[in-house]
């Protein structure tokens, strides 16, 4: 009974309780956010880099790209139905984008033009969520030529006469989307109050400089203007600037006019014809917050890229055709299956698709082969002393290598893994300071008390009995400081961006998270109830640990003994 | 012979100050009878307290047994001593040591608890205050129950550590000069005190170097050089 009366009668008198607790409290929260914060960033990288490229990638390496792309494709699907899911072609480019509307001023700048079928590159990986306007727009965003959309003076018969306040947009050529979207716009205000085109619902455009564009369409269908333009899918970084609050000072509207400037080239690398300026319509915006992607990356449709790069088809003198041409192969694989294992079998099933291709060897006779043959066959390809194929094709195809989304990454992944140890290590000495500052305060708060120990056990209470008094002591304060801590860490960290941000209004130094350095533009901010949980157990453990440990040793020692302890 | 309830037996103790063995007690022999009120005096630093301490298992000798009933306590599990010291040894230190925590009644019913669980507290609690309302007022403090031990003067301390000493009814209660410390007219209160409860049939153990005290209790030993000189 003199266990817990005891426990909450120091608990209730003893200053250095609150201390202990303050402590604990303090060394939880510190230790939740940064394990939070790493953990997050790692999870992010991962997620994130096999998410914007794919389960395996078949790559050649070169902006040339490789030819039988598709022969090859249809050869997976037919020959490792268990192993592949889906597949998609990219084509990996540079190209001169080119802005010149309202207030997105005068933008000239290198990009990466990456070549997608819309369609597939969404079977095989996430980038279909990183669209801005389709998410709330769903479906909207397309790569088929349009032309903008307007919502303009004339008005489709049987569109009722619109209220008087609303006439002055009538007068400037307004902009719409191309379908009205009543619900998506409403749910889009809501998301976005802040956003100009819903605080502004006018965009720049010749007619007015300070703009008018209008979304939502109030008039019944919209009408469009101009030429029907490609779409283009421009990364947010690109063209817009971050503000300070994270957002982006969004200075475009969907339909606008970019112009990306190509270099076609040969399947040798030369240059095929001049620069190409090529016209096209901002389709939607990509923020996948990965900041090194976001910064130079536009996506246009994977055809229009191929014939703009004289990747396609194209005739020969002697009047056969060259196989287009394609960067890299993106294959999302089955669920469940090892990356490893299935880069394996593509990586053979190329080798003997090539052979295929190079010698009109079936795979059975090519898999009888000794190594050495092999190895012939294979040296003959790369040096383009061939018969059956152009050479150029040949050294092209010599050139692919298959890759998991990880080797991709390697050096990424491994100096992130070099980070991780670096941090745990750190972690470790945090803990290990935690554990200390605990263990010390509670040697004191013992200490204070040996004499009460030596009266308690003078009245024959047992040495176990003692011990408990101060275990269940560093127990509360172990669940207190832990819950206090769990809780404000995990606020913390929750709000860990508006902090940064609030900071970096005080101070534009203070901003210690730079997407430039750290890739993502926030910050992660999730707590793992896990993590919570054991960070949440083993303070209270070091809590009880701290307390035991001197407790039992002041409780052996006779009664006299602990006494006479000044 | 049969109502010895205590008898230490050859008990020596040696302090080591330093490298210099310090040897208090050398082969000390006391008995105690039921229902005497025995005095132990000495010169200051003499080992007293130190035999006394010895006497209620507060301490290991360097050798000698203590048996009370014909039981050695040193040779007992730790377990059955802390309960011997809870339930049969009352004992009163020279300087009170009281839990500052708490108040004066919590103090007395400190012995109560330690010997219970929290299932049995409960049920006794109510018979355990009123006795130690009880013993607070036959010491003379029933008005001071809620207080602290740093409110109190050394008397009433002192009488505290001796309700405190009383609660559980041991067998013996063992008080190592409970009047060194106060003036004549509280020392005298404190011995009224004690003399009453040994009235009563309480075994007392009494270290002193108080004459006039020592006159009062029913048998006398003087510890000189480490041995009781009759
Ligand atoms: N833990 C210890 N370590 C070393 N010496 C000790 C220790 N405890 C007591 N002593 C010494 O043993 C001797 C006896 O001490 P004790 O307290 O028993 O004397 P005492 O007779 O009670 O004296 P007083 O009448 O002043 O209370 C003293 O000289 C003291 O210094
Ligand atoms: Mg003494």
């Amino acid at each position: 009974m003199y266990k817990l009366f005891l426990t909450l009668r120091y608990l209730r008198r003893k200053w250095i309780a609150v201390f202990a607790m303050l402590s604990v409290w303090l060394c939880v929260a510190m230790v939740l956010i940064v394990f939070s914060v790493m953990d997050g960033f790692l999870e992010n990288i991962k997620q994130h880099s096999r998410g914007l490229l794919s389960d395996i990638i078949v790559d050649v390496g070169t902006l040339q790209g490789f030819p039988y792309y598709d022969d090859f494709t249809k050869y997976m699907h037919e020959q490792l139905p268990d192993v592949v899911e889906s597949v998609s072609p990219v084509i990996y480019n540079y190209a001169i984008l080119r802005v010149k509307t309202g207030r997105a001023e005068n933008i000239t700048k290198p990009v990466r033009v990456v070549g997608i079928d819309l369609a597939g590159y969404a079977s095989v990986n996430t980038f279909h969520d990183s669209l801005y306007y389709d998410k709330y727009y769903p479906g909207t965003t397309t790569f088929a030529p349009a032309p903008m959309p307007i919502a303009g003076l004339k008005l489709p018969p049987g569109t009722p006469e619109m209220p008087a306040t609303t006439n002055a947009f009538a007068d400037s050529a307004e902009y719409a989307l191309p379908d009205p979207y009543p619900q998506a716009f409403a749910r889009f205000k809501a998301d976005h109050p802040d956003d100009p085109i819903v605080k502004n619902p006018k965009r720049p455009s010749v007619h007015s400089p300070d703009g008018v564009g209008y979304f939502e369409n109030n008039f019944g269908q919209p009408g469009y203007e101009g030429k029907p333009l490609p779409g283009l899918i421009v990364g947010m970084d690109v063209i817009y600037s971050r503000k300070e609050d994270g957002e982006y000072e969004r200075a475009m509207v969907r339909g606008e006019e970019i112009v990306l400037t190509m270099l076609p080239m040969t399947r040798k690398g030369t240059l095929a014809e001049d620069p190409v300026p090529l016209a096209m319509r901002l389709a939607d915006e990509s923020r996948t917050r990965v900041y090194q992607i976001d910064e130079i990356c536009v996506y246009a449709d994977f055809k229009l890229i191929q014939h703009m790069l004289s990747m396609d088809a194209l005739q020969r003198v002697d009047g056969t055709m060259t196989k287009p041409r394609a960067t890299q192969l993106l294959v999302r694989i089955r669920d469940g299956l090892d990356a490893r294992v299935a880069k394996a079998r593509i990586e053979k099933l190329w080798e003997e698709f090539c052979m295929g291709v190079f010698y009109d060897i079936p795979p059975q006779k090519y898999r009888a082969l000794t190594d050495a043959e092999r190895a012939q066959l294979r040296r003959g390809a790369r040096e383009g002393w061939l018969t059956t194929v152009d050479p150029e094709d040949a050294i092209l195809m010599s050139a692919v290598g298959v890759e998991t989304w990880e080797d991709r990454q390697r050096g990424f992944i491994d100096a992130v893994e070099k980070e991780k140890v670096l941090v745990t290590i750190l972690f470790l000495i945090i803990s290990v300071v935690a554990v200390v500052l605990i263990g010390v305060i509670f040697h004191m708060i013992v200490m204070q008390k040996t004499r009460d120990i030596g009266i308690i056990k003078s009245l024959g209470a047992t040495r176990w009995g003692v011990a408990s008094i101060f275990l269940s002591y560093g127990a509360a304060v172990g669940i207190v400081g832990g819950i206090l801590g769990v809780v404000c860490g995990s606020i913390f960290v929750y709000y860990i961006n508006d902090i940064q941000d609030l900071l970096a209004h005080l101070n534009p130094n203070l901003r210690v998270w730079s997407p430039e350095v750290y890739t993502f533009d926030r910050i992660p901010n999730e707590v793992k109830p896990m993590a919570a949980l054991v960070v949440f157990v083993a303070a209270v453990g070091t809590s009880m640990l701290g307390a035991a440990w001197p407790a039992i040793k002041a409780a052996r020692v006779w009664p006299v003994q602990a006494l006479r302890y000044e | 012979m049969s109502n010895v309830l205590l008898r230490a037996q050859d008990v020596h103790k040696t302090y080591l100050l330093g490298k210099v063995p310090l040897r208090v007690l050398r082969g000390v022999n006391v008995d105690v009878r039921a229902g005497e009120l025995l005095a132990v005096t000495g010169a200051s630093g003499c080992g007293k307290s130190t035999l006394l301490h010895i006497l209620g298992a507060l301490d290991l000798p360097d050798k000698g047994s203590v048996r009370y009933d014909g039981q050695d306590v040193f040779r007992m599990s730790a377990a059955r001593r802390d309960g011997v010291r809870n339930r049969e040894v009352g004992f009163v230190f020279q300087f009170y040591h009281l839990l500052p925590e708490l108040n004066v009644l919590e103090n007395v019913l400190m012995p109560q608890m330690v010997g219970m669980g929290v299932f049995a507290w409960s049920g006794r609690r109510r018979d355990a205050r009123a006795r130690a309302e009880d013993i607070l007022t036959r010491v003379g403090l029933s008005e001071r129950i809620f207080h602290r031990p740093n409110e109190l003067s050394g008397g009433e301390r002192q009488r505290v550590a001796i309700a405190r000493a009383m609660m559980n009814e041991p067998r013996f209660l063992l008080a190592d000069e409970p009047t060194g410390n106060l003036d004549a007219k509280m020392g005298q209160g404190i011995l009224e005190c004690l003399r009453s409860l040994n009235e009563n049939g309480q075994t007392i153990v009494l270290v002193t170097h108080d004459p006039n005290i020592a006159a009062a209790a029913d048998r006398r030993i003087q510890l000189v050089d480490g041995r009781i000189e009759a």
